[in-house]
This record gives C-alpha cells, sequence and structure tokens, in this order.
C-alpha cells in the first residue's frame, strides 16, 4: 500500500516519513547507521530509464541536498531534472513493491515501478 | 570490399553496463577481445539499430549501421546520466574494410602472421599488416566468413594496397550487397528500422531472456510469451522481367501479405533477389506472392 502521498512544492523533491523510517531502518541493518540516502538516475531499465538508490557516507560535492524528516538526502544533479517533483514513498506489505518514487516527469513506467520514460 | 558501418568509441567504467541496459544481448561476460551483436530498442521494443560491440583492454569499440553513428552516439548519450560513460563518433578518423570469402581467413594469415584471422565469428585480433595497425574483427554474413580490418584513417590506402597485393579482389557494393541477400542478413535503413522489432527481424539470437531490464524488454517478452510475432523477415526471388522495388507490396489472395525491403538484380542469372517482411504463415519456402505489377514473386525461406 503506498501511503502518505502529499503534494511535493514545485522543483523539490519529498520523502514520506513512512519511507525516510525504512531509509534509516536499512542504514542500521546495513551497519551504517550514519550513512545518508542518495537518488539518482541511470540509463535502461524496460522503459529506458532506471531509479538508484543508495546509502552513501558523503555526498559528492555537486549533489543537490535535501533534509525532511531527519534525514538527508543527496540527488545527483545529472539526474535532478528527472526527479524534479518526486515523492519517495515506501510500499509495504507482502504485495509492496518498497521504495516507490511517485515522479511527475514520468510519462510511461514499467511494470515493476523501477524503470520510467520520459 | 567495404560493409557500411559506424565506428564508435565508448571509455568510462560504466559503459558495459550501460549497453548492457540498453539493448537485448548479454554484455556482461564479453571477454576482451570479443564482441556481440545486440539490438538498441526502443522503449515498444522497435529497432533503434543493431550494433557489434567489441570489448578492448580500455574502451568499447561500436560498430553501428551504416551513416547511423551520430544517431547511436546521441542515443547512449541521452541515457548516459549518472554513468561513467563517454562516446567519440570515430567514424572519420578510421577507415574499414572488410575481407569476405572461403579464403579471406588464409588471406589475412599470410598478410599479418599465423592465427591472425580469429576462428570465432564475434572475436577479434590486433594485426600488424605491413606496418599498418589494425584490429581485426570476424563478422561472418551468414555462412560466409568475413573480416572487419579497422585502423586509423590515414592508414587506409596502404591497407587497401597490402590486401590487393595479397591477393584480395576489390568489389563494390553490388557484390556486398548481392552476398547479403542471399545469405539473409539485415541492413540497417532497409530492414533494420522502427518499424520492426528484433524478433521480427531474426534477430532472436541477439535477445538474452535472463539478463533482466533494457529498454523495450517488457513488449519482447511479451510477444515471445504469447507468440505475437506477426511477420518475419524472409529471403524473396522473382524472375528477371519482373518489377520489383524496396517498398514493393506483396499480395496473396488480393490482400497485402508482406513488403519488400532490399531488391537487388543477380547479375549471373538476370533474376531478382530480396529481402522483405511477409506474414508470419508464409515464412517457408515456396510461398508464392505477387507485387503490386502482378509479377510473381516467390519466398525463398526464412532470412
Amino acid at each position: 500500500m503506498v501511503v502518505a502521498r502529499e503534494k511535493p512544492k514545485p522543483l523539490t523533491i519529498s520523502i514520506s516519513p513512512e519511507a525516510a523510517e525504512h531509509v534509516r531502518h536499512f542504514a542500521r541493518m546495513s551497519g551504517k547507521p550514519d550513512s545518508h540516502l542518495r537518488v539518482g538516475v541511470k540509463g535502461g531499465g524496460c522503459s529506458g530509464l532506471t531509479y538508484v538508490l543508495d546509502l552513501v557516507d558523503e555526498f559528492p560535492e555537486d549533489d543537490k541536498i535535501v533534509e525532511e524528516h531527519g534525514l538527508r538526502l543527496g540527488v545527483d544533479r545529472k539526474s535532478y531534472v528527472f526527479l524534479a517533483g518526486t515523492i519517495l514513498e515506501y510500499s509495504g506489505g507482502l504485495n509492496g513493491k518498497g521504495f516507490v518514487f511517485n515522479n511527475p516527469n514520468a510519462r510511461t513506467s514499467c511494470g515493476c515501478g523501477t524503470s520510467f520514460g520520459v | 570490399m567495404e560493409r557500411p558501418s559506424g565506428r564508435l568509441r565508448c571509455t568510462g567504467e560504466d559503459s558495459l553496463d550501460l549497453l548492457n541496459r540498453l539493448s537485448t544481448n548479454a554484455l556482461m561476460d564479453l571477454p576482451t577481445g570479443s564482441g556481440a551483436h545486440t539490438v538498441l530498442t526502443s522503449n515498444k521494443g522497435r529497432i533503434v539499430d543493431v550494433i557489434f560491440v567489441l570489448r578492448q583492454a580500455d574502451h568499447l569499440l561500436l560498430l553501428t549501421g551504416g551513416g547511423n553513428e551520430a544517431r547511436v552516439a546521441e542515443w547512449i548519450d541521452f541515457y548516459t546520466i549518472i554513468e561513467d560513460t563517454e562516446v567519440e563518433d570515430i567514424t572519420s578518423d578510421t577507415t574499414a574494410m572488410s575481407l569476405m570469402g572461403p579464403s579471406a581467413a588464409t588471406l589475412l594469415d599470410s598478410l599479418a602472421g599465423p592465427d591472425a584471422a580469429p576462428a570465432e565469428n564475434e572475436d577479434a585480433a590486433e594485426v600488424a599488416i605491413d606496418g599498418v595497425h589494425a584490429t581485426t574483427i570476424r563478422r561472418d554474413v551468414g555462412a560466409i566468413p568475413a573480416f572487419d580490418l579497422i585502423a586509423p584513417g590515414t592508414d587506409g590506402p596502404a591497407l587497401r594496397e597490402a590486401v590487393t597485393d595479397a591477393g584480395a579482389c576489390p568489389v563494390g557494393r553490388s557484390v556486398v550487397e548481392l552476398a547479403r541477400v542471399e545469405q539473409g542478413v539485415p541492413a540497417f535503413g532497409a530492414e533494420l528500422s522502427e518499424a520492426y522489432n528484433p524478433l521480427e527481424a531474426g534477430l532472436q539470437h541477439m535477445v538474452s531472456y535472463t539478463k533482466g531490464c533494457y529498454i523495450g524488454q517488457e513488449v519482447i517478452a511479451r510477444l515471445t510469451t504469447y507468440d505475437k510475432v506477426q511477420k518475419r523477415l524472409v529471403r524473396l526471388a522473382w524472375p528477371a522481367d519482373a518489377g520489383v522495388d524496396p517498398g514493393s507490396k506483396l499480395m496473396l489472395d488480393g490482400r497485402q501479405a508482406g513488403v519488400v525491403t532490399s531488391a537487388i538484380r543477380d547479375p549471373r542469372t538476370g533474376n531478382g533477389a530480396g529481402l522483405g517482411y511477409v506474414r508470419k504463415a508464409l515464412i517457408d519456402a515456396g510461398a508464392h506472392l505477387t507485387s503490386a505489377d502482378g509479377s510473381s514473386v516467390d519466398v525463398a525461406g526464412p532470412a
């Protein structure tokens, strides 16, 4: 179930409270409780572009940094144009998809939701 | 002889991974010195181009469809976002020719030493021919052995002279085209375009169903799973007096059954030969179709 959908501020990237909590959980489980979430986009995937999520100790210098719900989120600068306005949410439960990008720039998405086209 | 192709140099540690995600074939396990043909597909599963990816020590060499190098470079560049990848068009800085025929390997070995000619299709070797350094890539044309020689552009005349002095017979595009059509090999711009998908073009051997996602993968997987491929590339034959050209419609019982994509006259017989797409039920040799002017066109078999 996808919850807590909020209207994003223009040209920002938001993270829902549930998603932020799951990021912290995964960071603890990975043995890196002080790490930060970095998001980006890479080429490929069924629809042309694929979301990338990573835990990093520090952000590259030119990343765009967003802070929300006690979490620091770094966005790859070249990926930002594809992600502006996105809300990162978490879909839990047996049939959940895990982290879900609600991306207003995505004109098409693949079945599993990890790939999109603009 | 010259086989139409564009040449790109891809550098950066993410290049192979990126191409693996943009195209149909499994590229990640390519050893250095080996290559593979793979299809760049749109998100609708249609053919952007068939490229040959050769893994070299510190970069990838890409061979594209003839004249399509700028479009392929642009395509890769569009999807290069977070990746460490750079694409350089080296078509005009390099020269390319092909040695083709049953004696091609022997001739290449005589020029560049034993084992200069790779024994396996899609393998490559670095060779020196009369002081010219070249990359040779075995890319057979159907059942005909063929070796591409790629060298710096300024070495073109010397390389050409060396291979002709060794006994290679220079041939023009029409001979290359005749061999291609007879062997049922699709070409960019004729059989390979966004009007068709890789399964229609007979490129199943370039499609991996196990490597994971690439652009257009869902469409191609669905076409396969539900057996939804409607037409297939075939070899065609027609008599000398038939008026058949690329684009000619092929009819059966008053309905369009296909289209001609390549047409050439065989100077040995005067008859016409070609390639085209026909309805899937008609791909076996022997189907009799007619062109729009009423000429008889026979399906000679799958491409």
